[in-house]
């Protein structure tokens, strides 16, 4: 049983025509479901929570990436299948996860390529792409073991999924993160940081002042910050076109 | 120890280690190094990288600065600007013209066996 969590930024009526269409492509494969929308007073956690209670197996999230991670933070178990069907401008997710947006999205969500992939999760709050904190002075403890300590200002992400760039690949399904720590380069001729990547299951960061950390784009402060992993904790569809 | 599995780990210049680091993977040192490491696939120490470490590796290519024995499986190169201090035992050792080496180095089959005998008495 479906349930399709459309986006507040849906009701414009630019979206009408297009959302008509995903609607009679979707009975048309046979997979329409039930509708919630979300709007500024209505809580989605509870909203997704009372749809999964009531026996819905997949949440669709309607809009863009910030739409799915609202989805994301309210389905708690590992049973609940997400997908993300792209209407309107896009974040980074559409790519990665090989939806194409609008109706070309229904025939990758009726195929239905499952996959589980990895969160992270910060002083208790789960992400799926990366944490930023930036430009600040910190130290990474992983366990006892060793400690990672940038001898000036540094940018600390974790990351979980994300498009390549200079700190290569990181694999959703690999049961890690990736600790990436970029220095800016003292030099006359603007070249790229330094950037160091070194993958971990958990790891303790502490700040040496208060900061405000960047979860999937939501604001976290702290000075001390715990990251972990948590393997295959959300089953998501995708395409074939998918970057992992 | 902690492990640090698959992907390729690199230690950026400007970054310090302190500590026990085991790698599976392909390791890339850039930064300082205070501790132990050890990794079964390839490592590079690159020609601003520092490290106060007993080394162990599968292959090894050092730029930079090492204080510390280390202990490669198969093939060491040192190149032309590696300051090495401390004792070399490899199967295969290629060093650059101006490449410092201060220790003992052994070299072949036999050395390899011998230091892992040496190990296994130990244990």
């Amino acid at each position: 049983m479906y349930c399709y969590v459309y986006d507040e930024a849906l009701q414009d009526r630019r979206y009408e025509r297009e959302l008509a269409q995903i609607e009679t492509r979707l009975t048309d494969l046979g997979i329409a479901g039930k509708i919630a929308r979300l709007a500024l007073f209505r809580d989605p956690i509870e909203l997704i929570r009372d749809e999964i209670r009531a026996g819905v197996t997949t949440i669709v999230a309607v809009g863009n990436d910030l739409t799915l991670r609202r989805v994301i933070d309210a389905v708690g178990d590992r049973k609940t299948v997400v997908a993300l069907l792209p209407i309107g401008p896009q974040g980074g997710m559409t790519a990665l996860l090989g939806m194409p947006s609008g109706v070309a999205a229904c025939d990758v969500l009726s195929a239905r390529i499952v996959e589980e992939l990895d969160v992270g999760e910060v002083n208790g709050k789960r992400f799926v792409q990366s944490v930023h904190i930036e430009g600040t002075e910190f130290v990474v403890h992983f366990g006892k073991q060793y400690t990672l300590t940038p001898q000036r200002k540094a940018t600390l992400e974790m990351r979980n999924f994300a498009e390549p760039d200079d700190a290569g690949i990181q694999s959703p399904v690999d049961g890690r993160l990736s600790c990436i720590i970029r220095l800016p380069k003292f030099s006359l001729f603007k070249g790229k940081a330094n950037v160091g990547v070194v993958p971990f299951e958990e790891v303790f960061v502490a700040c040496e002042k208060n900061v405000t950390a960047l979860v999937d784009g939501d604001r976290l402060e702290g000075k001390d910050f715990v990251f972990r992993v948590i393997p295959r904790a959300l089953r998501l569809v995708t395409g074939k076109a998918r970057k992992f | 120890m902690a492990k640090v599995a698959g992907a390729e780990t690199i230690i950026a210049h400007g970054v310090r280690l302190d500590g026990d680091l085991v790698a599976e993977g392909d390791l890339v040192i850039e930064g300082e190094i205070h501790g132990t490491v050890k990794t079964n696939g390839d490592l590079r120490i690159g020609d601003q990288a520092m490290v106060e470490a007993d080394i162990e590796a599968g292959n090894a290519v050092i730029s930079g600065t090492v204080r510390g024995n280390i202990n490669v499986r198969g093939k060491l190169e040192l190149f032309p600007s590696s300051q090495m201090t401390g004792d070399v035992v490899t199967e295969v050792l290629a060093v650059g013209p101006g490449a410092r080496v201060n220790g003992s180095v052994s070299m072949g089959g036999e050395a390899t066996k011998g230091k892992k005998r040496t190990e296994a008495d130990e244990s």
